[in-house]
């Protein structure tokens, strides 16, 4: 009966929305504002304005850099906002929690010897396509995230075959509080340069003398980036294990 | 550019403040606590260079990355942007206050982390108040909701997490519904930036407009707690630790409010369709919030539960005079959330040394505490009488303003509703200060507390004078919105 | 009608978004009202995608080979950041979840009514 009633409201709800959708500009005409008001001088001007063929990392860079720079930030909350949660002392675990009924936690599933050899033969390769996808963001597909997240997911693969311990050795306790803020010290770092040397926070220099300097900034973020977000991803998972 | 490089300073130093607190607090967790005082006194300082340019030569924008809009996001400060001084304010007053509570509530392996979500938490807030691009504001948003989220539940009491994920689920599918609006408005006009938006929407199909701007008013009533959309508020603000309940209800849920205010400016200028439909909506729905939120906190036993309640209340105030549209309506409204937000702030810092102190939060249990406390006690009757609205404290010149509104809008009825819900309002606090002042004490060792630290004391202190500097001197608010609010109300010819 | 088959992409984020949210009202379960919460998020993010689509419009990358009209390159850049906001919320809320069934034992719903 509730059920029934959620979702005649969806229903209801449903009414407008479709029809809102269907006044909208038709989707994929080039006539749309969409494709008329901004993007043109995005398209034409970005390779030269903004220092990368990949008119896409053109925007998330340059244009709104500073839109990139809150969701780097928006990532390390996640962290913060997890470890918050999760944390407990050493001495006192957080099973001693008083629970009404802890049902047994599943038995570890054994790990397959072909799936550990393959991860741990595919890993270094794994490795270098990122940095390759990393550095060729600029004129290809890809980027700082998308190299970083890959890193991320090898951390995991890795600690699910081999265990947990074994992969915290490829990103060390010591170093990692410095590792997770590198998105966000990167783009401070270059923002700051840019507010010295430019206009307002985060400017890349677009013509004379200073050009040399833009396409080392950008690459500098973009590492901060993939480094910044395969820490935390690799972190977050490690949180949630539990087991540090 | 007028306000020199102030606001990149604003917006980007309690992030990366925030980002280095893991780092600070790994050998000393309570360093992380002086760090984030030192990072946002700065943040203050800004904040406060910001609202002088403001109020000296009136609006003015900042050119992230040098790009002109709508190529590049515009950091675009008016009056409303002004918010940010009340920000850092009570911003920095909650983490002096936390110097010494959080080592109490929060287990110390977390005290670097909380520390770090609650610059993030003030910093994302400042990043909203002061952009001028919506998806930026969008991104802002998620790093405010995010960090609020998990300062619920970082202290780990009984019901906390729990409190903690519904409010994480009805503000992720807020957020959700403002992402959906930007898309709309997106698609209909080809421009993020809000000055823009306002001149192209002038042009485009009205019904699509419509479902945009419903769809962004759901999403900033939930974020602001107006009915029906409340229910995440009593918990969440009622088991966070004490000066995180002060931001929440002071600070978080006001980003609901500016909000709406944007938006606002973006429909007035275009004058893409009438807007009494929403404007009406949102006045009964503010009616029905004060008069709820007043029962509501009238039956509360526990009293960060009542002051949870009464801010549901208040908001309902700042909605009602957002609806009426008339400009005394608005100019009330929008103060209010300034008063709103420093009356709210003592109320919930000085519970939290009630707390701190005794161990007890209900009513029954802290009865006779005004003799044990009396500073304490004091500056919360101080808050008491400042949110009943009794001159000469900040609640009141607000209230009158919205009154005045609902009567220049021809719309008595609201008026009324203002005056049941004071009187609503006075019932539920005379009940709170009997207790304190005028009834035995239930537990004879109450009367062997004393008072609570100085980083505790002196926040509480500051902010009651506050409150009747406030009302003292009301009139400097409120003539300091006054240019933002009649250029907003301008197009419809006054 | 035929309008509604042009904008279909737009029609099916609409719809994708409501089912979503009837898992996150409807079920009890909280793992599931968070599944309900990310099948929102992805039609969100097709939404947006969808205002950004050419017909026939290469990738945006300038270049060897590529030639106008290209498809619209901010619309992916906003997404991109989209994502990495539902990654941290997802994120978060599953920390939330494990710890409420520590404490609680339970995550359905209906049995944490009766804790408050």
């Amino acid at each position: 009966m509730r059920r029934a009633l959620i979702i005649a409201l969806l229903v209801l709800a449903a009414v407008p929305l479709l029809f809102g959708v269907s006044q909208l500009p038709p989707i994929g005409s080039t006539g749309n504002p969409t494709y008329t008001h901004v993007v043109p001088r995005y398209l034409e001007e970005g390779a030269e304005e903004a220092g990368a063929e990949n008119i896409v990392t053109a925007v998330i860079l340059n244009y709104r850099g500073y839109d990139t720079n809150g969701e780097v930030t928006v990532i390390f909350t996640a962290l913060v906002a997890v470890l918050g949660v999760l944390t407990f002392a050493k001495a006192t675990a957080a099973k001693s929690e008083p629970a009404e009924e802890t049902p047994v936690p599943a038995p570890p599933m054994p790990v397959s010897p072909v799936t550990r050899f393959i991860v741990r033969i595919l890993a270094p390769f794994i490795l270098l396509f990122s940095i390759y996808m990393v550095i060729y963001g600029h004129t290809s597909p890809g980027g700082g995230f998308q190299g970083g997240t890959i890193v991320g997911a090898l951390l995991i693969a890795v600690s699910l075959v081999s265990g947990s311990a074994q992969a915290k050795r490829l990103l060390p306790e010591r170093i990692r509080p410095w590792l997770q803020p590198a998105a966000v010290l990167a783009f401070a770092l270059v923002g700051v340069a840019g507010l010295w040397l430019i206009g307002p926070y985060l400017s890349f220099p677009v013509e004379g003398e200073l050009v040399f300097l833009r396409t080392p900034w950008l690459t500098i973020i973009e590492f901060g980036i993939g480094i910044g977000g395969a820490a935390i991803v690799a972190s977050i998972f490690w949180a949630m294990e539990g087991s540090d | 550019m007028d306000g020199g490089h102030w606001p990149a300073v604003l917006v980007v130093t309690p992030l990366v403040g925030a980002a280095l607190c893991p780092i600070i607090g790994r050998r000393f967790p309570n360093f992380a606590g002086y760090w984030a005082l030192g990072v946002f006194t700065a943040v203050s300082v800004a904040a406060g260079a910001v609202t002088y340019a403001v109020s000296t030569n009136g609006p003015f924008s900042y050119h992230m990355g040098g790009w002109p809009p709508p190529f590049g996001i515009e950091l675009r400060f008016d009056e409303f942007s002004a918010s940010v001084a009340v920000i850092a304010l009570i911003g920095w007053l909650a983490i002096l206050y936390s110097l010494s509570y959080a080592k109490h509530a929060v287990p110390e392996e977390r005290l670097p982390y909380y520390y770090a979500l609650l610059l993030l938490c003030l910093g994302g807030m400042a990043g909203f108040a002061v952009t001028g691009d919506i998806f930026n504001m969008f991104v802002f948003l998620e790093i405010l909701s995010l960090s609020s989220y998990a300062l619920v539940a970082i202290a780990g009491e009984r019901i906390a997490e729990l409190a903690s994920f519904k409010y994480l689920v009805m503000g992720a599918v807020s957020s959700l519904t403002i992402l959906f609006a930007i898309g709309f408005l997106y698609a209909l006009t080809g421009t993020l930036n809000m000055g823009d938006l306002s001149v192209r929407l002038a042009g485009v199909e009205t019904f699509p407009a419509a479902v945009a701007v419903a769809a962004l008013t759901l999403g900033f009533s939930v974020k602001a707690a107006l009915f029906p959309l409340h229910i995440w508020l009593p918990d969440a603000h009622a088991t966070a630790p004490s000066p995180v309940s002060a931001i929440l209800s002071g600070l978080v849920v006001k980003v609901g409010v500016l909000g709406m205010l944007r938006m606002y400016q973006m429909l007035y200028d275009s004058q893409v369709f009438d807007l009494k439909m929403l404007n009406d909506t949102l006045m009964w729905l503010g009616a029905i919030s004060i008069v709820m939120g007043a029962l509501f906190a009238m039956v509360q036993e526990d009293i960060k539960m009542m002051l949870a309640y009464s801010t549901i209340s208040n908001i309902g105030y700042i909605f009602m005079g957002l609806g009426l549209a008339s400009t005394f309506g608005i100019i009330g409204g929008a103060v209010h959330v300034f008063n709103h937000a420093i009356i709210k702030a003592t109320l919930f810092l000085g519970a939290g040394a009630l707390i701190y102190q005794t161990g007890y939060r209900d009513l029954k249990d802290l009865r006779g505490i005004g003799k044990a406390m009396p500073v304490t006690s004091a500056c919360i009757a101080i808050g008491a009488v400042s949110i009943v609205g009794i001159p000469p404290t900040a609640g009141f010149l607000c209230k009158w303003y919205i009154a005045l509104g609902a009567i220049e809008a021809g719309r008595i009825f609201f008026a009324v509703t203002l005056l049941f819900g004071a009187l609503l309002i006075f019932v539920y606090y005379i009940r709170m200060l009997n207790a304190f002042y005028f009834t035995p004490p239930l537990h004879a060792h109450l009367m062997d507390v004393g008072e609570v630290p100085l980083t505790m004391l002196v926040p509480i202190v500051v902010l009651a004078i506050l409150c009747l500097v406030m009302g003292v001197f009301g009139r400097i608010p409120l003539s300091f919105i006054e240019p933002a609010v009649i250029d907003m109300l301008a197009p419809l010819g006054g | 009608m035929r309008v509604l088959w042009t904008n279909i992409d737009y029609a099916a984020s609409v719809v994708l978004f409501l089912i979503g949210l009837y898992a996150v009202i409807a079920k009890g379960n909280l793992i599931k009202k968070l599944m309900g919460l990310n099948i929102m998020e992805t039609a969100v993010f097709a939404f947006v995608m969808a205002t950004g689509i050419v017909t026939g419009g290469d990738a945006p990358i300038l270049g060897k080979g590529a030639e106008p009209p290209f498809a619209n390159p901010l619309p992916q850049a906003l997404i991109l950041t989209g994502i990495v906001v539902a990654l941290s919320t997802t994120a978060l809320a599953l920390s939330l979840i494990m710890r409420i069934y520590e404490r609680h034992g339970t995550i359905e719903s209906d049995d944490l009514w009766g804790v408050e």
